[in-house]
């Protein structure tokens, strides 16, 4: 999902539904972080911490750079 | 909507009813009695009700949502709440300031005093008012 406004791009929604469609709910409380947030990452609205984008890749069995991407246009 | 936009909601409409009662009861007071009117029973009234509404709201609000109610702010809500009471700072600084000035040039002490109080009150709306609108306006 492309970033609006942020160079950080992510595929949270696209792993969030291939990990059994799994909800936003659920996957908050997985990281620690409110529903509200977890919309905020996927759309692009707001960049976790470090230690949240490791949580979320870490919970999907995928690495980093799998889930977050850099968008060098936003930069 | 989030459990802290909630509240946020819910204790700056209290503030606002409550702030805009001790308004009308000061003003009425001035208009009959002059500003000598003696304040500490309404800023204790004022504090009384704000401290119950308040225990009831919350009480109300953790009831419907107790998981939320118990997590801490997280790592995006933290910042917002936090820039949030900086904003709410300055306006009481300028309400503090202002009410000093005019105490300076007037030398109405029972004035200053309300004045103040108004100024605490106006910073605790303003506080509810930047949270609402940034934790809306980053989702």
């Amino acid at each position: 999902m492309g970033a609006k406004g942020l160079p950080i791009t992510n595929r949270v929604r696209e792993f969030r539904e291939r990990h059994g469609q799994m909800s936003q709910a659920a996957l908050g409380d997985a990281i620690g972080v409110t529903r509200q947030t977890v919309i905020a990452i996927e759309q692009g609205r707001y960049s976790p911490s470090l230690e949240s984008a490791f949580r979320i890749a870490r919970l999907f069995g995928v690495g980093v750079e799998d889930v977050f991407g850099w968008n060098e246009d936003q930069a | 909507m989030s459990f802290r936009e909630k509240s946020a909601w819910v204790m700056g409409a209290i503030m606002l009813i409550a702030g805009l009662n001790y308004l009308v009861r000061v003003l009425s007071a001035s208009s009959e009695l002059g500003w000598s009117a003696p304040p500490i029973g309404m800023s204790v009234t004022f504090t009384v009700v704000v401290v119950i509404a308040s225990i009831i709201a919350q009480t109300v609000l953790a009831v419907r949502s107790p998981k939320e109610a118990e997590a801490p702010a997280d790592e995006r809500e933290r910042p917002l709440v936090d820039r949030a009471g900086n904003w709410s700072g300055v306006v009481l600084g300028i309400g503090v300031v202002t009410s000093l000035l005019h105490f300076f040039y007037h030398e109405d002490g029972v004035l200053l005093f309300h004045m103040v109080m108004g100024s605490l009150i106006l910073a605790q709306i303003a506080e509810y008012a930047f949270r609402i609108t940034l934790l809306r306006r980053s989702l």
